[in-house]
């Protein structure tokens, strides 16, 4: 304590240091905070599957056909071959209730409508029984209790359409039937397609009106060779055909009594055989497996010469395959090899998410849970195997963010980013390449308007003109850089992009009509006597605003004249025919000439400080030397003032890739590929603001617009840190001159 | 210097090119670079008549807005009339009109006509063209109507009916409307007074009751018998309530207006939904500055009606001013401290260097990115584990874990502080070693030194750098689209029901509110000058403190000057 000084001053001379050291850090990391956080939340998107067992329990029923569970996995159920349905604990296999839904013994249950535990249960006669497994919580007080339901559809009574089930064992891969037979059913039709040794293929139609069945079609087709397997495509439109040796042929079965074949081909190698066919959610996608360990994704492709199976991407297993189950939500699947070995992976993104090494033998059933949170095998005798898994991003993974992807229903890879649809059997396609080319193109366009007029109107500020004027004009635009870019983007969509649609011809002559104007003014302004010009040395500025308004104003004027003589009287068609570029209202260019008044005063400030901060030495003694003003300028003044401009066009650009507004409202936001001036675009930063609001907390493109905020960060972070050193380096120079 | 050398060059007779011949000289005019230097002085020029002209564009078509504009009565050669505010003049290319048809020699003239009334009419605004106008006038009994509803109606008054038996027409009619709209008016000012002091506050109660009553039910302790008692009179204080509001809106509608509009069609206009009625033409220049000025002062402080494409944006400019309020209190002494902890208290060194970088670096990270972070951390972090501890009750529907004025405010400060650490560090810099060592060679303490001399000293930069902060703020959208900002808010995050100030509550924004009605609003058109005139406030607002930070900027600069000399 020093001597004198009362407790109370040195108190508050203490508190007052602690507390502004501790406000200090804090706010100090309250910053860092935001590049943590932000990671934080995009990282678990990378975070690899797990996949983990919870143990065995005993199934209250044996001959399992169908295994399902609620949504919270409160309750499993089984559904058996003598046609009854046991409800028990998913950890114990104690059974809760079951039920007999019909008389066996079944040939086969399927599932026929996966987001709705719809079933079909088939006896041994060709009888199709239609029932619908559904879970309901009721509260008594705060306490709830999960009721469990099965209702029989379209009337309970079993649809008897003269058929028999005929189950093809497979030789190599038993006990995995090969069903002859399949079932579509949305909201308005059920549809069924059934192998029968004399007729072909019979199909029936049923539409549903007020949950019955009404309007029965039925026709027959004779396939192409052998078949060992029927299944129906997306919509219930396609139905493919399968043999043994891996030969598909696709029909289109959208007239049912026309069934035309629009694609023929092998789904394995040459001389390999088929042990597995499985489709994905939505029936997009078949999942063709060989017995080598080869698993490949056909995806039904609509292209120029019709619909066909193209395969897509394949993954690679050390062993065989055994059964392939898909998720019921997404466009993942596991893979359970003949080792009994359980794998997962996503198709989109091809990851293989995990695997465990079960060693269990085929299980007759697997199954995941609605939320893909468990897994659960059922052995043939009875025993029930739990795994648990976390998995709550497999769609995304690095090289499907970056690179083309091949999704389903698409003639070929591509780079597309589409988060949301009404359906859900969509395939969400998350690639961050349209955004990051989208956020390019858009500064891209900025900084070419920008550009020029800053850095010459810096020039021209810093070094030409008088004093008095100066002292008006710095300020005059530096205020621009606080104009609200909501201001800036509204009329850009509203007035400028209008404008521009309208006297295309015109704009496009600004550019270089307006700077010809001024040197044949210029010119002529040389041309008057030296006495009569001197006093306006250092006003150019002020003296070319007439000119440029006057020759803007005539080009405008003459935009129709324009437009026929150089673009034949309409200059969009003449872009589409010639060049082969569309023309959107709300266009780069828009955005480029909106976007680049937003960056200029930004540039122009930093570049200004800089070319006017040049020392007074220099300029003089290069003039001393005999030096025109020109060469002083640029050998001079442009060289010692480089760096300071290339900091503020550095500065400018990180403005332009992180401005959301502008490109908000000046453009289309379609994340398109296109570098046409003349087409929108969709950035990172409009992206976030479109489509954060609307996104699940917590999903994986939750996270992925966090990444996105992350990338944006890093790159403005890393193009501002350039020019700070930049303009470091500078002023470390400027202090030796 | 620059200019200055450039004279004394053009001073002296060596460099002149008129001594050179001509094909010299051509060739020393372009190598001089004197045609650079006009290229670069239009940048210039390009530049100030980018600012000029864009601050032109929307102060004339923001202003414009609220002249009551004349109504003409455009009579068409195929017979029909049309009433209306000519709005747009435009020419059509004769070669775009032959694809429609038509057949011309020169550039085809176009009006577009507002001829409102989209109730019966249809579309607010309609093209005409100038040849197939026989005859154009401003009749002075053309009348316009604001309505509450369906836009403006123009046409001239039939008669006054009341209760639907005739009270007045012809010329009596135009006076008695007057009266009666007064009364309509009072009526409707008492309904709103009523919506305001009985029924909102009683809506207010009865849900704190709910969620004492929840709150109750989650402890599992007996819920106070007071509780039903309270709520069975405020129910009885609701029921008058609409009683009173029943009556009211039923004596609003006893009186309706016949107007004749265009194409002689007669609607019968309740007048429980007209705002007001002008007869332009017949107003004089000014009747109408009256006029103007009224509807600007609706504009600013009234309520937006139909989708916010009409009526005012108070709620907007309330909304905007508490947010940049409660962000000023959260950025100011938090800025103030980080900035003095790095000048004042912190060992100069690499690591202070480093965060001042960040710091700079920083201002020009992405306002979306600090939308981004606000809505992950202020609102679903901090705010959702806010609800968790003390809004149980209100579960599941979220009070703080929901975008809200105070995680906007909060957003904001994180978005605007490097702006106030930089400014409030540039005044400390400013302040001469010799002032501080002074006050401790006299014994001062550190604090006292900083409290008695440093801060006051430096307060000009720490204010420059709010404002700095304020305008930036008020003129930010992105963030604010992720952290709080709606379209329409029910009510105003400030009212008569304790705790007064609703933090948790969403706000309007004058920026979102140029962003919503411009590109979100069914009725584009007709919402356009609105927009302008929304666009033209903010404007004037960034400016104005923007220019309030220069001055004071300037001032303090000059104020060392002399301190130093």
């Amino acid at each position: 304590m020093i001597p004198g000084l009362s407790w109370r001053r040195h108190a508050v001379d203490r508190v007052t240091a602690r507390v502004v050291g501790l406000g200090g850090g804090a706010i100090i990391g309250a910053i860092t905070l935001i590049f943590f956080y932000l990671l934080w939340v995009a990282a678990p998107i990378f975070r690899p599957a797990d996949l983990s067992e919870l143990g065995a329990a005993t199934l209250p029923t044996g001959s399992v056909l169908a295994l399902g569970s609620n949504d919270r996995v409160e309750s499993l159920y089984a559904i058996d071959a003598d046609g009854r349905i046991s409800f028990a604990d998913p950890n114990t296999g104690a059974l809760q209730r079951s039920e007999q839904l019909v008389q066996g013994p079944l040939a086969a249950v399927r599932l026929v409508f996966p987001t709705s535990d719809t079933y079909a249960l088939v006896d041994e006669d060709g009888a199709a029984t239609f029932v619908r497994v559904w879970f309901r919580r009721r509260f008594d007080g705060d306490v709830g209790y999960l009721e469990s339901h099965v209702d029989h559809l379209f009337g309970g009574e079993p649809l008897r359409l003269g058929w028999t089930p005929a189950v093809r064992a497979d030789p190599h891969a038993a006990p995995h039937p090969w069903p002859q037979f399949d079932f579509y059913l949305d909201e308005s039709v059920l549809r069924i397609a059934v192998l029968d040794a004399a007729a072909g293929v019979r199909l029936w139609q049923f539409e549903l009106v007020d949950d019955a069945l009404a309007f029965p079609r039925k026709a027959e087709f004779t396939p192409r060779g052998t078949i060992d397997r029927l299944d129906f495509g997306p919509r219930g439109r396609w139905l493919f055909t399968t043999n043994l040796e891996g030969g598909v042929t696709l029909y289109d079965i959208a007239v049912l009594g026309a069934a035309t074949e629009t694609w023929s081909g092998g789904v394995v190698p040459d001389g390999a055989q088929l042990s597995i066919m499985e489709s994905l959610l939505g029936r997009y996608s078949l999942i063709a497996a060989d017995r080598n360990g080869l698993l490949t994704q056909w995806i039904l492709r609509q292209g120029a010469e019709g619909t066909t199976l193209v395969p897509a991407r394949s993954f690679e297993f050390d062993t065989p395959v055994a059964a392939v189950v898909a998720e019921p939500r997404r466009k993942g699947m596991m893979v359970l090899d003949d080792q009994g070995g359980i794998h997962l992976v996503h198709t989109t993104s091809e990851r293989y998410l995990a695997s465990i090494p079960a060693g269990l033998g085929t299980p007759a059933v697997g199954v995941f849970s609605p939320r893909s949170d468990r897994i659960f095998l059922a052995m043939p005798d009875g025993v029930l195997h739990r795994y648990t898994v976390t998995n709550h991003h497999p769609e995304i993974s690095w090289s499907a963010l970056w690179h083309k992807v091949w999704y389903e229903g698409y003639p070929e890879p591509v780079h597309s980013w589409q988060s949301s649809s009404a359906d859900n059997d969509f395939e969400p396609k998350f690639s961050f390449s349209p955004l990051l080319f989208g956020t390019l193109k858009a500064a891209f366009y900025a900084m070419l308007f920008a550009t020029p007029i800053a850095v010459m109107g810096a020039v021209y500020t810093g070094y030409f003109m008088a004093p008095s004027m100066r002292r008006w004009v710095k300020p005059g635009i530096e205020i621009m850089a606080a104009m609200p870019t909501v201001i800036l983007g509204f009329l850009a969509g509203l007035w400028l992009a209008p404008l521009v649609e309208q006297n295309l011809a015109g704009v496009l002559s600004l550019f270089v009509a307006v700077p010809l104007c001024m040197l044949a003014f210029a010119w002529l302004w040389h041309l008057l006597p030296a006495r009569a010009t001197q006093p306006c040395d250092g006003w150019f500025a002020a003296i070319s605003i007439p000119v440029l308004i006057l020759s803007a104003w005539a080009v405008f004027a003459l935009d129709g004249e324009l437009e026929r003589l150089l673009f034949g009287g309409d200059a969009q068609a003449w872009f589409l025919a010639t060049l082969g570029l569309d023309y959107d209202q709300r266009n780069a260019l828009v955005v480029g000439i909106a976007m680049g008044l937003a960056v200029v005063p930004v540039i122009f400030a930093i570049s200004e400080d800089a070319i006017h901060g040049v020392p007074r030495h220099l300029t003089t003694g290069s003039l001393a030397l005999g030096a025109t003003n020109w060469q002083t300028l640029t050998r001079v003044v442009i060289l010692t003032a480089s760096p300071g401009i290339f900091s503020a066009l550095m500065i400018g650009l990180g403005r332009a890739v992180g401005e959301t507004m502008i490109v908000l409202m000046a453009t289309g936001n379609t994340p398109l590929m296109d570098l046409n001036i003349f087409q929108g675009m969709r950035t990172f930063a409009a992206n976030i603001a479109v489509e954060l609001p609307e996104s699940e907390v917590g999903s994986s493109h939750y996270r992925l617009l966090f990444l996105a905020a992350l990338v944006l960060f890093l790159i403005t972070f890393f193009v501002n840190t350039c020019a700070e050193l930049v303009r470091q380096r500078l002023r470390a120079r400027y202090g030796n001159l | 210097m620059p200019a200055e050398a450039q004279t004394d060059r053009a001073a002296d007779p060596r460099t002149q090119s008129e001594s050179l011949p001509a094909a010299a000289r051509k060739e020393g005019w372009w190598r001089s670079g004197a045609p650079w230097i006009w290229l670069n002085a239009m940048a210039v020029g390009i530049g100030v008549a980018a600012v000029a002209g864009l601050l032109g564009l929307i102060a004339a078509r923001g202003l414009a807005h609220f002249w009551p504009a004349d109504v003409a009565v455009l009579g068409l050669t195929d017979g029909t009339t049309m009433i209306g505010e000519l709005v747009d003049v435009e020419y059509i290319d004769p070669a775009s009109f032959e694809q429609t048809g038509g057949r011309s020699a020169g550039p085809i003239e176009r009006w577009l006509v507002k001829t409102g009334n989209r109730r019966v009419n249809g579309p607010d605004f309609r093209w005409v063209l100038a040849t197939s106008v026989a005859e154009r006038t401003f009749p002075h009994d053309v009348a316009v109507f604001e309505r509450t509803e369906w836009g403006n109606a123009y046409g001239r008054i039939a008669g006054l009916y009341e209760d639907g038996v005739l009270a007045a027409h012809g010329m009596h009619a135009w006076d008695e409307l007057q009266s009666r709209l007064e009364r309509v008016v009072e009526l409707r000012e008492e309904m709103a007074a009523t919506q305001a002091t009985t029924i909102d506050p009683v809506n207010y109660q009865l849900e704190r009751l709910r969620l004492e009553r929840r709150r109750h039910v989650l402890k599992g302790t007996p819920e106070a018998p007071d509780i039903a008692r309270e709520e069975r009179l405020l129910r009885a204080t609701y029921q008058e309530a609409e009683t009173r509001l029943r009556t009211l809106s039923e004596a609003m509608r006893r009186d309706a207006v016949e107007v004749v509009i265009m194409d002689g069609r007669t609607i019968i206009q309740p007048l429980s939904d007209v705002i007001r009625v002008w007869q332009p033409n017949a107003m004089s220049t000014f009747d109408k500055l009256l006029h103007y000025m009224k509807s600007l002062g609706v504009f600013l402080t009234g309520a937006p009606r139909e989708a916010n494409t009409e009526g005012g944006i108070f709620p907007a400019i309330f909304g905007t001013v508490m947010m940049v309020l409660i962000m000023a209190v959260i950025v100011a002494p938090l800025g103030v401290v980080a900035a003095v902890y790095l000048r004042e208290y912190a060992r100069q060194g690499p690591l202070v260097r480093l965060i001042r970088i960040a710091v700079n670096n920083l201002a020009g990270v992405p306002s979306i990115v600090y939308g981004v972070f606000g809505l992950g951390f202020f609102v679903y972090l901090v705010g959702g584990t806010i609800d968790d501890l003390f809004f149980r009750q209100a579960q599941p529907a979220p009070t703080f874990g929901t975008p809200g004025l105070i995680w906007a405010s909060l957003t904001l400060a994180l978005l605007t502080m490097p702006v106030v650490i930089v400014s409030t560090e540039e005044g400390l810099t400013r302040i001469p070693r010799a002032i501080r060592e002074g006050s401790l060679a006299l014994g001062a303490t550190k604090a006292e030194t900083l409290f008695r001399l440093v801060l006051p000293v430096a307060s000009p930069s720490i204010l420059t750098g709010i404002i700095l902060a304020v305008a930036r703020a008020a003129g930010e959208v992105a963030p604010l689209m992720l952290v709080g900002v709606v379209k329409l808010a029910p009510a105003l995050p400030v009212d008569a029901n304790p705790p007064f100030i609703h933090l948790e509550r969403k706000f309007m924004h004058l920026g979102f509110h140029i962003y919503d009605v411009g590109f979100q609003s069914p009725n584009v058109e007709a919402a356009r000058p609105l927009v302008y005139a929304t666009a033209l406030l903010l404007i004037v607002i960034v400016l104005v403190l923007n220019l309030a930070a220069i001055t004071l900027r300037n001032r303090l600069e000059s104020r060392y000057e002399i301190a130093e000399a």
